[in-house]
């Protein structure tokens, strides 16, 4: 749909800019989905802590993407805006998270980061965890008053923290907390629903069991509704309302139309993800210049149809002949009922296969069997792919470094044609790779059909 | 932009799709980016070459991206090390002794030096870029994790751009906190792009057409068993002074192309195998070929190919040794019970016979050819060498000391405790192969010992 008013090239920057960052998740929405309960929950035990020197502690507890962090953002820039002065901050906020602070220790020395503690603290880190910690949110008493501000600790991916040796670090927080002595409020955010199992019993009796639960989107039309909200952009975002009207309406048409709208149900039916629905829609902004100021269908639909196709079976598109013969080799091994085959197995099945329809295979195109080293060394990219894998009993070795092809001293004893592995395909994926390729002879498709 | 585009599809031709999709996802300077970039596709398919390109043109200061390759940085101070020296532009030098921009060991400290180093550079996106993604897995849980919400947790503009082979399948971390990537997928190259590719290493007096059609009869040829693009250069270069020799002796001119290929065709089948399992060096094939040429009878043509084509590996052990090893070799795969059988002098030779195998649900895959060596007592194995050796041994010394030998050569390997002197174990480390051509070289038929062997 052309344009009906000009537009300038600050006016698409901006759009373009506003929209990207929303998408990618560096600005925050304009309004939070069906979040206000847990908003207001939060909201009040922070300004508890902060108005009437209270300590509080709970747990927020809800799946990933669901708006946990996006919640205490928010809580957080309200009461800065209501409390907070410059010259003499009424409370402080220190920010953990589970992935950073991987031990007790190195959370101590960067809560005195946070709060701007200046003073050398290495003679009291030696000593016990709480007497440290008091230490430090002592320093905090300014000169006049005797009493220590409120001190807000926010702590990300809670049950990271709850797996640190004796959890010393969340005992102090939850005492303090519950003492009264100095007014703390803990916050934890959690994707695990079952993390006060994780708590030792002294730490679970000082924590309140406050428990506010987030959950993710119920309907489609609120998680069409997050989409709509990332996409629109209005007159605060820079640009005149004239353009963002056309915009805005051209978004709602992208969001209705098949791709984009067949899209979200699958999205919403496996996970709720609204980060990949918003990943995926930046497509549509990309190429956002003068010329082309609205956001595009076609590039989206292109990019959703990129996002739903099965990678391992894209990368496995174009192997060449020798290695789908093994990988049906493979196939049927598994068929006939072995868990695990090595190389010579693999071989071996190949070259049988291949004996057999010498004569098929004649007539219908040059096809000979390939020398063992050969066969190796296709058998060694596909396991570089990590088609194939060692073949292991416990399930969980499903990730983690590849040790088929280095030899560790262990495996050194079996030389590598006879390690024992196995296919990561299912065999209806075997013949599904087998059913693309057009370039393949016909006796190799009906083999993969079997 | 547009010109950063043309030239890279100038330099990487097959590679515009997915560069225009890289570029606009980068967009300029100032524009939000994806936190996370996963690149992905098979090797050799230009990953590395036009990420590494396209950064060189794309920030010519060098001061927002940081290269990293996974396999380099084995641990993580490592990497923090990297990426904080190329964010601040600081390269260890002899003027400052070598040192790092700072000391960073674990990730807090990271965290905190990022944002001081990017806090006062707002809008302005930085780069990670890791090569061989896939090491990062076993470096720790959290590693990973962390790097891709380095965003989040330090308020700063940053843009993690992994790169593997592996799909993002198999790197989603257990715990679940890893953010999911915006995929941008190298795919293999088509015919037409690996001829347009391999077209541009045409040497320089050589008409481009001629080297066309040369390299499309090889790609015809060898695509079936090998579609990566390096080995196919590989194989042009080495192969196309061989096959234009002709024309240059007179034999042949440039238009018979039949005739060419005949000529070269004992090349092709005998020596490019050897090329492509790279048993032969690049070097040593071009001194074999280059002996060739210069004389012109064509028995030394062939000879010098059955010397480029046989196998290297007939191993050079004394008599009894290669007894011992096939010893070794029997004891392996046979089963012990028919030892009787094979092995005893006398009137029970008479008695073996072939019994039939019953052939199992799984097709005779279990038998042992396949499974591998096993591991046998070396009193076995000394009783089969004693049997199978015609004449008598002389010194039973000589015997013992060659199997320790065995063990060291890594021909035969020891499965039992280090330290145990008695009841020592070992299996045997040699494939089919070589044992039959030893035991051709000792005149000793092996196959009449062997037992259900295909």
């Amino acid at each position: 749909m052309p344009a009906r008013h000009k537009v300038s090239q600050s006016e698409v920057q901006n759009a373009k800019q506003a929209v990207l960052k929303r998408l990618y998740g560096r600005a925050a929405l304009p309004e939070l989905v069906s979040l206000d309960d847990p908003l207001s929950a939060v909201y009040a035990l922070l300004s508890q802590t902060v108005s009437s020197n209270e300590g509080n502690s709970a747990l927020v507890l809800g799946p990933r993407g669901s708006g946990k962090s996006a919640i205490i953002d928010r809580c957080l820039d309200r009461l800065q805006a209501e409390h907070n002065t410059a010259s003499s901050p009424k409370y402080h906020t220190v920010r953990l998270n589970g992935f950073v602070h991987t031990n007790d220790r190195l959370a101590l020395r960067d809560i005195a980061r946070q709060l701007l503690i200046t003073q050398d603290l290495e003679h009291v880190l030696v000593g016990s965890f709480a007497d440290a910690f008091t230490y430090i949110l002592n320093l905090l008493r300014s000169d006049e008053k005797e009493v220590v501000p409120p001190v807000l600790f926010i702590l990300d991916e809670f049950d990271l923290l709850a797996q640190h040796p004796k959890q010393s670090l969340l005992y102090t927080l939850f005492d303090i907390a519950q003492s009264q002595q100095t007014p703390i409020a803990v916050i934890g955010l959690t994707a695990r629903i079952d993390v006060m199992d994780l708590l030792e019993k002294r730490v679970k009796s000082r924590f309140s069991h406050r428990q506010i639960y987030v959950r993710s989107v119920q309907t489609l039309d609120q998680f069409k509704c997050i989409a709509q909200l990332a996409l629109h952009i209005s007159t605060d975002d820079g640009v005149s309302a004239n353009y963002a009207d056309e915009f805005n309406q051209q978004v709602d048409e992208l969001l209705a139309s098949d791709a984009v709208a067949g899209y979200m149900e699958y999205l919403f039916d496996f996970g709720k993800d609204t980060r990949q629905l918003l990943q995926t829609l930046a497509s549509s902004v990309l190429q956002l210049s003068v010329d082309l100021p609205h956001p595009q269908q076609s590039p989206t639909a292109a990019c959703v149809e990129r996002e739903m196709q099965s990678a391992k079976l894209q990368v496995l598109a174009n192997v060449s002949v020798l290695e789908l013969c093994l990988i049906i080799a493979m196939k049927s091994l598994v068929q006939v009922g072995s868990t695990k085959y090595n190389f010579e197995m693999v071989y071996d099945e190949y070259k049988t296969f291949m004996s057999r329809h010498m004569m098929a295979v004649a007539a219908g195109g040059a096809m000979k069997i390939y020398k063992k080293p050969v066969a190796l060394k296709a058998f060694e990219t596909l396991i570089e792919l990590e088609i194939v894998r060692p073949f292991t009993t416990e399930g969980g070795a499903a990730f983690g470094r590849n040790d088929l092809l280095a030899g560790t001293a262990a495996g050194n004893r079996v030389p590598k044609e006879y390690r024992m592995v196995q296919l990561m395909l299912e065999p209806g994926q075997v013949m599904e790779l087998a059913a693309d390729r057009p370039d393949i002879p016909a006796v190799i498709r009906r083999w993969a059909q079997q | 932009m547009s010109s950063l585009l043309a030239i890279l599809s100038e330099q990487y031709p097959g590679r515009e799709d997915q560069a225009s999709q890289l570029l606009s996802l980068l967009g300029e300077p100032t524009d939000p980016t994806p936190p996370f970039i996963f690149i992905y596709g098979p090797s050799a398919t230009g990953k590395t070459s036009v990420i590494r390109s396209l950064f060189t043109h794309y920030d010519q200061s060098g001061q927002r991206y940081a290269y990293i390759n996974g396999v380099e940085c084995f641990t993580p101070r490592l990497l923090f090390e990297r990426v904080l020296n190329a964010w601040a532009g600081h390269v260890p030098s002899l003027d400052n002794k070598f040192a790092n921009y700072t000391r960073c060991e674990n990730t807090v400290e990271f965290v905190n030096n990022v944002h001081d180093l990017l806090h006062d550079k707002q809008g302005q996106t930085h780069y990670i870029i890791i090569d061989q993604a896939e090491r990062l897995r076993d470096r720790g849980p959290m590693l990973l994790t962390m790097l891709l919400r380095l965003s989040e947790l330090t308020n700063a503009s940053i843009c993690t751009v992994l790169v593997s082979n592996v799909v993002w399948d198999k790197f989603r971390p257990r715990h679940g906190g890893a953010l999911e990537p915006t995929l941008v997928f190298f795919s293999n190259y088509t015919k037409q792009q690996i001829l347009s590719i391999i077209e541009k290493d045409c040497p320089k007096d050589e008409p481009p057409k001629f080297f066309l059609t040369f390299v499309d009869a090889i790609y015809e040829v060898f695509h079936r068993n090998c579609v990566d693009l390096d080995e196919l250069r590989h194989l042009v270069t080495m192969l196309y002074p061989k096959f234009v020799q002709p024309v240059y002796e007179k034999q042949a001119n440039r238009s018979e192309f039949t005739r060419l290929f005949k000529l070269c065709q004992p090349y092709f089948s005998a020596a490019s195998e050897r090329l492509y399992l790279r048993e032969i060096s690049t070097s040593e094939w071009q001194k074999y070929s280059t002996e060739v040429t210069t004389e012109t009878a064509p028995e030394d043509v062939t000879q010098s190919i059955y010397q480029m084509a046989e196998s290297g590996d007939g191993l050079d052990l004394p008599y009894y040794t290669k007894f011992l090893l096939i010893a070794a070799f029997l004891a392996s795969y046979n089963p012990s019970r028919l030892d009787a059988q094979y092995f005893s002098r006398g009137k029970t030779q008479a008695k073996r016979r072939a019994k039939a195998v019953a052939q199992d649900a799984t097709g005779g895959k279990d038998r042992q050819q396949l499974l591998g060596p096993k591991s046998f007592n070396i009193e076995r194995m000394l009783a089969i060498f004693y049997s199978i050796i015609v004449e008598p041994v002389d010194s039973s010394v000589d015997v013992q000391i060659q199997i320790a030998s065995l063990v060291t050569l890594r021909l035969l390997t020891k499965t039992s405790a280090g330290d145990r002197l008695d009841g020592i174990k070992c299996k045997c480390n040699v494939s089919l192969e070589t044992i039959r051509t030893i035991a051709h070289s000792v005149r000793f038929e092996i196959d009449r010992y062997l037992y259900n062997f295909a």
